[in-house]
């Protein structure tokens, strides 16, 4: 695929935008993509590296993948300038089954870097905004710097149709910082949405996912109605490596997409 | 019609075989070390081992395997696909534990997505298996509902003869019986009393111990530390095992062209699930250990209903530290119920 | 009363008074001529314990993994003197405190076992100064003086054919108590030093990296050697590198626990004999 263009989201993250390059392969996503599902990004001499698509499946004219530089392809993919090739395998795994939201309310929940995947089903959402009930997001991160899609939060702040409660951890706020201070999971509970006829989907990692959904769960909420991605060491992404199992499941085939019941139901030392 | 194969008729088959077209491997001690190569002569053979140090499953899951060849220019990329020569192999001298390896391992090569290269390979080949008439005290074939004799995975089934002459033939497949019809003339009609096959003692019962397996309390037991302490982490009992696939994708080249290849990895290894963050799910020996069990006998059991394991014991044989897959098993399958 | 029953006493003692917390030793293996590491923690276990010339491997390995030896409480380990060299170099490269080791010495002589009295490997310095002057492993000379006697090429060509085995499972590098880095070199990828495809040329690049970081380190105690399941005779290449760094150095690999590192230490009357 051909970078179109590239954001710089939050120190060492990026985004990039990518184009198809052949028109078959654009059809083949148009018809196979759903939110939730991931990609493989590389870059030949490099090798690739597993991240959502960022981008919702109401808007499958180009890729948007957002990925943190920690390691040898990313920090190649976050140099690469528009025009530059990239490759991409997939769309692969399962997705968040978003015609049985319709008729809900919608908490998103997410923390970090973790807010990409979560995005994806917001615009999916969004997009089609009559199908759905109330639509909360929460999102935290470290420090201002830190919060990732900061145009598109202030496109969420202005809808009416979006609460939007922004928070960032004690001691990343910034002087003229006007929302909330504090972690994700403790303005969860402030914030008391109601669990009735609700759907969350809460993105992040382990550690945040655990005392979340210990909030959510004290708030009313039921695993099943709780749906979560998980990640893990990938190379093929079609299930014959080996690698990304957690106990018998597949995270390449069977996820990433899980309800927190599932999450609970793999053995715990293995994720 | 039954038929016999005369010891001394095999450089005849050889010959046959060779002049149709195909490249016959068998087991033959070369640079200090038995497994499958080429052969061109019936003496080049080690038919007499208990099974040749490295497996057949060398042959069709590649060490290191080239994929994709990219060639990077301005603004476009080529790439090649580079799937294997369709090159017809006859595989002589097969153990049932090595042919079984290759009919458990269809299963996860074909699931859902076809991995081209295996099966390529395995449409190509024909395989013909002797049962075994001796073991030693590492087989395990009776203990994963296999036997000196199991057909699974064979083309051809020859049986020693106890008059030490040759083989009865046994054709299992239409592939098989083709290869046996092209050889109709050099095999002689009838039958003959066949050596009786090894005697391999069952060293555990794989059925309790899968129930014990799938009973998520034995996750966290204690047991995998103990069983696994001496384990140092290295790649020999995957490397050596019929059934292990699991594979590490490398770039190698350089900015302008290079080679994407599939190399074979093990769950055994201390990086095979770290995070670029640091993170490793499974960051001790122990770990690493029921990881290797559970899938074997626990996850791949469940979605293919077959063990991954052909008892071959190659796993506890070549172990530097006297490790494998059959203590751990006979430790789980005498714990008190 | 054997060495065996002697040393299982010991182990006994050791543990019941305290003394130490783990005693690392051999075990039945699976078939009667195999023995095994095992970890004796009480003195009930202790009788697991055997000696006998079955016992060659080299267990001083089993002291560095992480945090063995952090609570400050001593391990008991059964060596040989390759095994009591290993312990210095590791000493000698800060990886255990040589305190915290407890040795049971022993050495196989003419298929018999005997003791070899002392309980920390400064003990042994006499010991291991006289095997500076036997030489390098003498059972190895036949095979070593057959290689050095072929050409360049046959040498290569004989090379080429036993690296094209390798499979990279790294038994060598595991087995070896030298081989302890966290992350070894193979597993770096930014940028990927060493390739890790079994190809002839991936092949050479882990086995000749791997003989050049044990370059004056190897002990040989042939682990590496018994380890490898596809039969590549690594002794000779690790007798060769030691056989330099005896011959250009003096540097007898482990024969003092404050002995620097050869490749990274310079003499002003080292050799120059690459200088013209």
């Amino acid at each position: 695929m051909r970078v179109v263009s590239k954001r710089e989201e939050a120190p060492g993250v990026r985004t990039l935008k990518l184009e198809f390059l052949k028109e078959e392969d654009h059809e083949f996503f148009k018809a196979n993509y759903r939110t939730g599902m991931f990609g493989l990004y590389g870059i030949f001499g490099e090798g690739e590296s597993t991240f959502c698509v960022a981008s919702p499946e109401t808007r499958k004219e180009y890729i948007e993948c957002t990925f943190r530089q920690s390691g040898r392809v990313t920090s190649t993919l976050a140099n690469a300038d528009a025009g530059d090739i990239v490759t991409f395998r997939g769309p692969y795994g399962n997705r968040f089954p978003i015609e049985e939201f319709e008729g809900k309310n919608l908490l998103f929940i997410a923390g970090g870097i973790a807010l990409p995947p979560t995005r994806s089903v917001i615009w999916s959402c969004l997009d089609q905004r009559e199908k759905f009930g109330k639509v909360t997001i929460v999102y935290g991160a470290r420090t201002v710097a830190d919060l990732v899609y900061k145009n598109e939060l202030d496109e969420w702040k202005q809808r009416d149709d979006v609460n939007l409660v922004l928070t960032v951890d004690p001691g990343g706020e910034t002087p003229d910082w006007q929302d909330h201070v504090g972690f994700v999971p403790t303005i969860l509970e402030q914030a008391a949405p109601s669990p009735d006829n609700t759907i969350a989907v809460l993105c992040g990692p382990p550690i945040m996912i655990k005392f979340t959904l210990t909030a959510l769960e004290k708030l009313g909420f039921s695993p099943g109605n709780v749906y979560t991605t998980l990640e893990n060491r990938m190379k093929c992404g079609v299930g014959k490596c080996g690698r990304c199992n957690v106990g018998s499941v597949y995270i390449c085939k069977e996820g990433p997409v899980f309800t927190a019941a599932e999450v609970q139901a793999m053995p715990q030392q293995d994720l | 019609m039954t038929r016999i194969l005369l010891h001394d008729r095999l450089d005849d088959c050889l010959a046959a075989w060779r002049s149709s077209g195909f490249r016959v491997l068998a087991p033959t001690r070369r640079d200090d070390l038995t497994r499958f190569d080429e052969v061109r002569s019936a003496a080049e053979m080690a038919l007499d081992i208990i099974m040749p140090e490295r497996t057949i499953k060398d042959h069709f899951f590649l060490q290191t395997e080239p994929m994709i060849r990219y060639r990077i220019k301005k603004q476009e990329i080529d790439t090649e696909e580079m799937l294997p020569p369709e090159q017809k192999r006859l595989f002589f001298g097969v153990r049932p534990c090595d042919a079984s390896g290759l009919a458990i391992d269809d299963q996860l090569f074909g699931w859902d997505y076809k991995d081209a290269y295996w099966f390529q390979r395995r449409e190509n080949s024909v395989i013909v298996t002797i049962a075994c008439t001796k073991a030693d005290d590492f087989c395990m074939c009776t203990s994963v509902q296999l036997s000196p004799d199991s057909t699974k995975g064979s083309d051809v089934m020859l049986h020693p003869l106890k008059d030490g002459r040759g083989w009865q033939v046994v054709t299992l497949t239409d592939r098989g019986k083709s290869l046996v019809d092209g050889i109709a003339s050099i095999l002689q009609e009838g039958t003959a009393e066949t050596a009786p096959t090894a005697s391999v003692p069952v060293k555990f019962d794989v059925d309790k111990v899968a129930s014990w397996l799938a009973d998520p309390a034995s996750f966290e037991s204690h047991l995998w530390k103990e069983v696994s302490q001496r384990c140092i982490g290295c790649g020999s009992c995957t490397f050596l095992c019929p059934t292990c696939h699991c594979f590490d994708i490398q770039d190698e080249g350089d900015t302008y062209s290079g080679i994407r290849r599939k190399n074979w990895d093990s769950c055994s290894f201390a990086m095979f699930t770290m995070h670029t963050s640091g993170h490793n799910p499974r960051n001790t020996q122990s770990t690493r250990w029921r990881q290797r069990i559970m899938h074997k006998f626990n996850y791949y059991r469940g979605k293919f209903d077959v063990n991954s394991c052909s008892g071959c014991g190659r796993c506890t044989r070549q172990c530097p530290v006297d490790m494998g897959i059959t203590e751990t098993l006979q430790v789980i399958s005498n714990l008190p119920r | 009363m054997g060495i065996q029953e002697q040393y299982r006493i010991e182990a006994a003692e050791l543990l019941s008074s305290g003394a130490v917390k783990l005693v690392i030793g051999y075990g039945q293996g699976s078939t009667p001529d195999r023995r095994r590491p095992v970890f004796i923690r009480s003195a009930e276990e202790s009788k697991q314990l055997l000696l006998d010339s079955y016992c060659v491997a080299n267990l001083s390995g089993y002291l560095v993994p992480e945090g063995l030896l952090s609570d400050g409480k001593s391990v008991g380990v059964f060596l040989k003197p390759d095994g009591i060299r290993s312990v210095n170099i590791l000493t000698a490269e800060a990886q255990v405190n040589p305190d915290q080791v407890v040795i049971f010495g022993f050495d196989i002589e003419n298929g018999n076992t005997k003791p070899l009295s002392g309980r920390k490997a400064i003990d042994f310095a006499p010991l291991i100064e006289s095997m500076k002057s036997t030489g390098l492993s003498p059972e190895l000379q036949h095979e070593a003086d057959r290689l050095e006697q072929m050409s360049a090429s046959e040498r290569f060509e004989y090379w080429k054919a036993q690296f094209a085995k390798c499979i990279k499972c790294y038994a060598c590098r595991q087995v070896c108590p030298m081989c302890y880095c966290r992350r070894c070199i193979v597993d770096v990828n930014q940028p990927q030093w060493v390739n890790t495809s079994s190809h002839t040329l991936g092949n050479f690049e882990w086995n000749i990296v791997r003989a050049f970081h044990l370059a004056g380190r190897c002990v040989a105690c042939g682990g590496c050697d018994r380890a490898c399941p596809v039969n590549i005779p690594l002794r000779l290449i690790n007798h060769r590198m030691s056989k330099e760094a005896l011959d250009a150095f003096d540097h007898f690999a482990g024969e003092s626990a404050d002995q620097k590192p050869v490749l990274a230490t310079f003499r002003q009357d080292d050799p120059e004999t690459f200088i013209l």
